[in-house]
């Protein structure tokens, strides 16, 4: 049997497939697979915790590498190093041999100790600077405090020896003491010199003379270029201070004060011409030290440059080996025969794509052993793989934030694709508003390259989805011709079926009615008449005429969705389904509501005034028809015969809700006990799946296992469990029935309230008009009225305004709020239809999809 | 040129339409991803159309309007 070609339309049949291969080439296998991305492997070893599998040592190395290889980039970012970006569209990495992947790791590790050892002396350099530059400020500001204060030496003994000094000898004593030259060293008078950050300074000021009683002198001076921090590398300004006090405990005390406040505190010389010979050596060490700190700084830089040309590619080779051993992990391996076993799931289709890459493999390896890939028998639940392309991407997202389909029922995105983007249209039908989207839509996808690259989050969320907004676009300027809105505005496409009834003596403000041209004859042939447009009774009519679209809408939206689930039902073979659920359901939603939207057309083709009748209402026409059936609203007539049709759909509605109730728990019933009556059995393991995992899965064997023997597949099995691994498998009535009741409420309710919620159709578009009318007054109406060089000035600034706030309030903003409305109809109203959103989705291994998913690689890539 | 008929005319050119649709699709496994999107966008473009086109065949009120100036009136 040749498989069917998948199709969009439903999820792609999956397979379970085994895969034997020899231990040798279990890498080079996986990353083919990796590269072709269409398996799903499953957990052999579940039993296993993470360190006790296979491959745990080799991915530890890996996770080294890894982080030796971000340690570089931190580094580089540090210096100020461009990364050079891989862009995989263009520079293609082949698949690495075990040995480069060695090479690597050794190459990582030496470049790592070198480049750790270059920073840790550069690091010792720079503290060396600052320390030489700050001693050097010390002795330069220090310097000054000495010339000065051997000026005044007798006022510091004063005040330090002598408390009850008066407060004015320090004049006096300046006239005498003007020629002191004393030591202070001969006054036993000791300082401390040192550096300290300016944001402690006045903490250190008050600690010390609290601690020494005030027996200080404490002289101070900015240094006016900030210093760098070497720990930090940030700018930090300091003061350099010189504190003066008595007696070598004081000093000491101060000394230790200072260290603990974070101050450093320098060696400097009182004498002026010793102090002079240290700021020589000092410069002379700085110089030396700057020399050093160049050649070690440029040497870094090489080596981190170098680097920068392969980190990304040496990065993206990591994560694609580690991926592998991480798959590798996965694998049971069969020690007796040094071969690896694996099971995952594939699209059946591709399987031969998935040999030939075996065989490749094992041809470059030269491998007498061949690689065997088996398809095995399973009644496990396949996954749910959806192909997309690229404009069907962005719809099959927007489903699938909703659930994953059923494996092979109907792809809810594929009515979605036109449904969507249409009922959004009809909410947000404006052609003016409609052109510039297109116009947005139509520059994302002619620059579709260049803008792929912008990582602006917003954006890209757009950009992700232009392919809807282009269609949307597309079915909002078709709307917006039927609405004849643009901007607010409409356009006189034809001649109109109305004209003014124009009464004699006619003067301003007077009303006029217009009447039809030709009664019987011409009518507008596309969209609203311009006619409406602006009069008094304008929303009278246009509100009767989208209340009654959306209703008509909503009817072909949703009877367009059930009869999916006939397709559905019809696929999996549940004949029950159809008679069950879809035909009572479809006929209890067409005599209600199929009903309602034959007597809005019929309505609207009569010629009413013209055949001298009076038109019934359509909404008390309908809630007669359930409060007193047989009756009709004020006696009027739609047509002939109405009371007695409408006592027939009412009957007809009534009837299938027992029908929906009971026929499908009971049929079950009957067919599961005759099923037994002919004595089949449950069969007590459900998945036989492997060889491999027997023992987890046959857990809760019965007895029932042993008089089956091997022929398992012979024997017919009762449960229809889609969901794999699920606990019943018993035929339960109650539970079947339960659910019936639910869904049989569910349904009856819904068609009620689904269709009513089609209305939002109706009040959105009221609500976009209404509001593009508003800004309209609001801005430009009011600048056209104005006259003269104000006016034209005055009509530029009104535009600007009235353009930006289009796009932000109209197109923007109304066109988010339109596309959630959308959502919720395709999600609730749509899907609820036939949609059973049972599936698993398929994640294949895959190194594109992981590249594309990683958040730490997207920095390496271009 | 517009009347009754036109309805049962933008069927049958809807109902054509949808016919191309289908018969020159592309070929490939896109194909039912092509017919199914063109003929539910010409159905739901029809029913627009035809609803818009019917609600004013038989209309049962009139435009009315106090605000026109003499000048303009019989345009």
């Amino acid at each position: 049997m040749a498989p069917k070609q998948d199709t969009p339309f439903r999820s792609a049949d999956m397979s379970m497939v085994q895969l034997y291969i020899s231990n040798e080439i279990g890498r080079e296998v996986c990353n083919a697979l990796g590269e072709l991305g269409l398996v799903q492997f499953r957990d052999l070893n579940s039993e296993l915790s993470a360190f006790q599998r296979a491959f745990t040592q080799d991915i530890r190395r890996l996770d080294n590498v890894e982080r030796q290889l971000r340690y570089f980039h931190t580094q580089m970012e540090k210096a100020g190093i461009p990364l050079r970006k891989l862009d995989l569209d263009v520079d293609t990495l082949a698949p690495p041999t075990t040995t480069e992947i060695d090479e690597l790791a050794e190459r990582a590790q030496s470049l790592e100790q070198r480049v750790s050892s270059l920073n840790e002396s550069y690091e010792t350099l720079k503290k060396r600077e600052v320390e030489l530059t700050e001693w050097r400020w010390v002795l330069r500001e220090a310097g000054g405090f000495f010339d000065r204060a051997h000026g005044n030496v007798e006022e510091i003994r004063a005040s330090t020896d002598n408390d009850d000094a008066p407060l004015l000898q320090d004049v006096e004593q300046h006239n005498t003491a003007a020629d002191v030259e004393r030591s202070f060293s001969g006054m036993n008078i000791g300082f401390v010199a040192g550096v300290i950050g300016r944001d402690r300074v006045a903490a250190f000021e008050r600690i010390l003379w609290r601690t020494l009683r005030g027996n200080l002198y404490m002289n101070q001076a900015e240094i006016p270029e900030p210093l760098v921090d070497p720990t930090t590398n940030e700018p930090v300004l300091k003061n350099v201070f010189v504190i003066f006090a008595h007696g070598k405990e004081i000093l000491a005390k101060i000394r230790r004060i200072s260290e603990s406040m974070g101050a450093e505190v320098y060696n400097v010389d009182e004498n002026s011409d010793l102090r002079r010979d240290q700021v020589h050596e000092v410069n002379a060490r700085l110089n030396d030290v700057q020399n050093v700190l160049r050649n070690t700084q440029q040497t870094l830089e090489a080596e981190l440059s170098q680097i920068s040309q392969s980190l990304s590619a040496w990065m993206i080779l990591v994560s694609k080996e580690k991926a592998v051993y991480n798959t590798l992990n996965l694998f049971s391996y069969d020690r007796a025969r040094r071969t690896l076993i694996a099971e995952g799931w594939c699209p059946t289709n591709d399987l031969p794509l998935i040999r030939s890459t075996l065989q490749d493999v094992n041809n470059r390896a030269g491998l007498s052993v061949p690689s065997i890939i088996n398809e095995i028998r399973t009644n496990k639940t396949p996954p749910t793989y959806l192909k997309t392309n690229k404009f069907t991407e962005a719809f099959q997202t927007i489903v699938n934030a909703y659930g994953t389909a059923t494996y092979q029922e109907v792809n809810p995105a594929i009515p979605v694709i036109v449904t969507f983007p249409f009922l959004f249209a009809v909410m947000f039908g404006d052609f003016g508003h409609a052109v510039i989207m297109l116009c947005a839509a139509l520059a994302m996808i002619y620059w579709e390259k260049p803008l792929k690259k912008v990582t602006f989050e917003l954006f890209a969320m757009v950009y992700y989805g232009r392919y809807i907004a282009l269609v949307m676009a597309i079915f909002s300027v078709y709307t917006g011709l039927i609405y004849n809105d643009v901007f607010s505005k409409s356009m006189t496409l034809f001649d109109s079926q109305w004209k003014w009834v124009v009464p004699e003596h006619y003067k301003d403000g007077m009303t006029v009615k217009a009447e039809l041209r030709e009664p019987n004859g011409y009518r507008y042939p596309f969209g609203l008449d311009w006619r409406w447009h602006g009069t008094e009774n304008d929303l009278l009519f246009s509100n009767s005429y989208k209340m009654k679209m959306s209703i008509i809408l909503g009817w072909a939206h949703m009877t367009y969705s059930l009869c999916f689930s006939y397709i559905n039902a019809r696929h999996f073979k549940k004949p029950i389904d159809i008679w069950g659920n879809f035909v009572p359901g479809m006929i209890f939603f067409q005599s209600i509501f199929g009903y309602l939207v034959l007597c809005i057309i019929y309505k609207w083709s009569v010629d009413w005034f013209g055949t001298g009748r009076q038109p019934p209402g359509l909404l008390n026409m309908l809630i007669y028809m359930f409060l007193q059936p047989g009756t009709l609203d004020g006696g009027i007539a739609l047509y002939p015969g109405q009371a007695k049709v409408q006592v027939i759909l009412l009957l007809l509605a009534v009837i299938q809700v027992p029908i929906l109730l009971f026929l499908k728990p009971f049929y079950l019933r009957w067919e599961n006990n005759r099923a037994r009556a002919k004595g089949y059995r449950n069969i007590g393991e459900r998945s036989r799946v492997s060889a491999l995992d027997d023992d987890d899965e046959n857990g809760h064997t019965n007895g029932v296992h042993g008089d089956e023997g091997d022929d398992y597949e012979g024997a017919a099995m009762l449960t229809h469990d889609d969901h794999g691994d699920g606990e019943h498998g018993e035929f339960e009535f109650s539970e079947v029935m339960i659910h019936q009741v639910i869904h049989t409420i569910e349904f009856c309710l819904n068609c009620v309230s689904h269709t009513a919620s089609y209305l939002r159709l109706w009040a959105l578009s009221l609500a976009h008009q209404q509001l593009s009318a508003v800004l309209w007054s609001m801005t430009m109406e009011k600048a056209l009225d104005t006259r003269g060089i104000g006016g034209a000035i005055f009509l530029v600034v009104a535009f600007a305004m009235f353009f930006v706030l289009s796009v932000i309030i109209l197109i923007i903003m109304e066109g988010v709020s339109a596309m959630l409305h959308s959502l919720r109809l395709a999600w609730v109203e749509s899907f609820s239809k036939f949609a059973e959103f049972g599936g698993w989705p398929f994640a294949p291994f895959s190194f594109k999809q992981q590249l594309e998913e990683s958040e730490e690689l997207r920095e390496y890539m271009g | 040129m517009a009347n009754g008929w036109s309805i049962i005319i933008g069927l049958v050119v809807v109902a054509g339409m949808c016919v191309a649709a289908w018969i020159f699709s592309p070929k490939g496994e896109n194909q039912v991803l092509w017919r199914s999107s063109l003929i539910l966008a010409f159905i739901s473009c029809y029913l627009m159309w035809a609803i818009t086109f019917l609600a004013q065949l038989h209309p049962l009120i009139e435009p009315r309007r106090s605000d026109l100036r003499k000048e303009y009136i019989h345009h």
